[in-house]
């Protein structure tokens, strides 16, 4: 009786798995098929063939869209990690005049939506003349509220007696965050790295108003000028361009993924 | 060796007053105890000394140097905490050398200070391990040993004990004690134990409420409490208080309160007769129980048992004597049963007088 519950838990589980990784595998597939091929179901090629990268590589300039989205995404991910673990730190773990207001600061900005903000930062930009530069792309993503939120909360737990013996040990505040604390918080420091990365990697909207120069572009953005403007010419194509902008967030999570699932699984800090 | 001084110093955090003129010197070499209950402010005594906490007013000296307004680091005192405060991602060796590395000791004194540490306190198998693969009363020794390898002017030490299983603190009491008379470093050593402070202190500070009540060594404390909360909190189990007045009746004094009358030695009387209510101090070794009672003597009082705690060498024997109850420690054989009709006799070279909650008997 528990065996064929089992079977039929795994079962339920692996037609659940299957709805969710099916669409994936499939678009990975189809980029490997001919046009011909693509209409179907199948999930491998009978006829394998790399046409469809080697078309979307030679009708715009992919190449340099990726070295441009690795470029902001990381420079994101490392700013957000680096200035808001030190903001949390403050906000956590040190007593300063206006503390307060800064936190009811912080959870304020969550409050607002993006889209709110978009046009008077759209304005700014404009008028700091940043339009089709990196700065435009980068500098009003260096800070995070959700991300300085996130781990205030997990630097909250990491007990004060911690700290007090790295003063008394000699450290200064910012080498008990990097020494101390950093290493204490993998799980929420990786956390935030992905979303992060994943969200500034698949940004497209702020991307779109303010760079125009094609050199400029990141994969998105040049992937959604390209499909929309009927760059691509087939299915084949677009879906071997979303292959490009997908693989390199499948590769972070990979590599991030322990520390990913014990943070969602809210581990804290023992010993 | 150094001195440590404390110059009229106070703590507020924003309006509550958790230190209030604080006045205090601590000898060369001398082990100190701060004890009192919690809320008393002996934790933020050791943490303003350490640095961890500021000044709102006064002066802390270390010898001469005034070090009032100097970061942790520049003190030259060494802490263990309550809890060891050891960094969970690093190994004991590094958790001993960190301080030393980061400022920025000789490789080669480094590896000696940590040898001898290690080696005192028996730490070498381990020195490779991470503080969460060591046992509670191992993590304690290597915040011990971290705090030595640093050789500081004064060892401060926060309730160290009050994670350990109650065998393990006994053992590690003597450690510590053993360790501090063998280094004769300065320390300053927070408990709310009373026997911890009882046991290890050269002196002892009692505090309540942000203020000392009384300095001395264990034994004056425990023989010549200044007041009723010292003699409360010193000695195990507590004084017994009783509420009464004192007459004058056939040229002596007597203490009497309801259900009990006690003749007051004359040396154990203040020199004016307290007229208003007093409340009489015994402690519980200090009375006998004869489990026969044949009517009420002098210097004894009846009582009827309401509970027998034996502990093996001696026992406990809980006793009403008329409203108050009150507990009596006894190493006879003989013990009452409980409803015992009782005869209990105190000592009354022993027995102390508070009025206003002040000890006046003049003889300790």
């Amino acid at each position: 009786m528990r065996t064929l519950r089992r079977i039929g838990l795994y079962t339920g589980l692996a037609i659940a798995a299957l709805t969710f990784i099916y669409p994936f595998l499939w678009m990975a597939s189809a980029t490997f098929k001919p046009l011909s091929e693509v209409g179907t179901l199948a999930l491998f090629p009978t006829h394998a063939t790399l046409d469809n990268y080697k078309t979307m590589w030679a009708r715009a300039p992919f190449g340099r869209a990726l070295i441009n989205s690795l470029l902001v995404a990381t420079t994101i991910t490392i700013a957000v990690l680096v200035f808001g673990s030190i903001t949390a730190y403050a906000m956590a773990r040190l007593r300063f005049k206006g503390r307060p207001a800064l936190n009811a600061a912080t959870m304020g900005v969550l409050l607002v939506p993006g889209q709110l903000t978009l046009i008077p930062l759209y304005t700014l930009i404009v008028q700091l003349g940043w339009i089709d530069t990196y700065a435009a792309l980068i500098i009003p993503y260096l800070f995070n509220a959700t991300a300085i939120l996130m781990m205030r909360q997990f630097f909250l737990q990491i007990p004060q007696s911690l700290i007090d013996s790295a003063r008394m040990d000699g450290m200064g505040e910012l080498r008990i965050l990097f020494t101390i604390f950093w290493p204490l918080s993998k799980p929420v420091l990786s956390i935030v790295a992905i979303f992060t990365f994943m969200g500034s990697w698949n940004e497209v909207l702020w991307p779109l108003l303010v760079v125009r120069e094609q050199h400029l572009m990141t994969l998105p953005q040049l992937l959604t000028v390209f499909s929309l403007g009927g760059g691509a010419g087939s299915i084949g194509v677009s879906l071997a361009s979303a292959m490009v902008l997908v693989v390199p967030v499948v590769i972070a999570y990979a590599f991030l993924q322990r520390n990913f699932i014990e943070s969602m699984a809210g581990s804290g800090v023992k010993g | 060796m150094p001195s440590v001084h404390f110059e009229h110093v106070s703590k507020r955090f924003g309006a509550t007053t958790v230190v209030e003129d604080f006045n205090l010197d601590v000898a060369e070499g001398e082990l100190l105890v701060l004890v009192g209950g919690s809320g008393s402010g002996k934790t933020t005594i050791l943490r303003m000394l350490a640095g961890l906490e500021e000044v709102t007013e006064g002066r802390i000296r270390i010898d001469d140097r005034d070090v009032t307004a100097l970061a942790p680091r520049d003190r030259d005192v060494a802490m263990v905490f309550q809890d060891y405060g050891l960094y969970p991602h690093m190994t004991v060796r590094e958790n001993l050398s960190l301080g030393l590395r980061l400022r920025k000791v000789a490789r080669t004194e480094i590896e000696r200070r940590v040898t001898w540490a290690a080696d005192m306190l028996q730490l070498e198998p381990l020195l490779d391990r991470k503080p969460k693969q060591l046992s509670g009363g191992q993590q304690q020794r290597v915040a011990m040993g971290r705090a030595m390898v640093r050789e500081p002017l004064v060892f401060l030490f926060d309730e160290p004990l009050s994670n350990l299983d109650a065998g393990l603190r006994a053992q590690m009491r003597i450690e510590i004690g053993g360790l501090q008379r063998r280094l004769k470093t300065t320390t300053v050593y927070v408990t709310h134990d009373q026997v911890e402070a009882m046991t290890l202190g050269d002196r002892i500070v009692v505090l309540a409420d942000g203020r000392i009540q009384q300095v001395g060594r264990p034994i004056d404390l425990y023989r010549a409490p200044v007041n009723r909360f010292v003699a409360g909190f010193v000695g195990t189990p507590p004084m017994n208080f009783v509420e009464g007045r004192i007459t004058g009746e056939n040229g002596g004094a007597q203490f009497n309160a309801d259900g009990m009358r006690f003749d007051m030695l004359p040396g154990r009387m203040p020199t004016t007769m307290p007229s208003g209510p007093v409340t009489l101090g015994i402690r519980p070794e200090d009375m006998e129980v004869d489990p026969q009672s044949d009517g009420p003597r002098n210097g004894s009082v009846a009582g009827r048992v309401v509970l027998v705690e034996r502990l093996g060498g001696t026992s406990h024997v809980h006793f009403d004597a008329g409203p108050n109850r009150m507990l009596a420690s006894v190493t006879n054989e003989r013990l009452p049963a409980v409803g015992d009709a009782i005869d209990v006799r105190i000592n009354g070279e022993r027995a102390h007088l508070f009025v206003d909650d002040q000890r006046v008997s003049s003889a300790s």
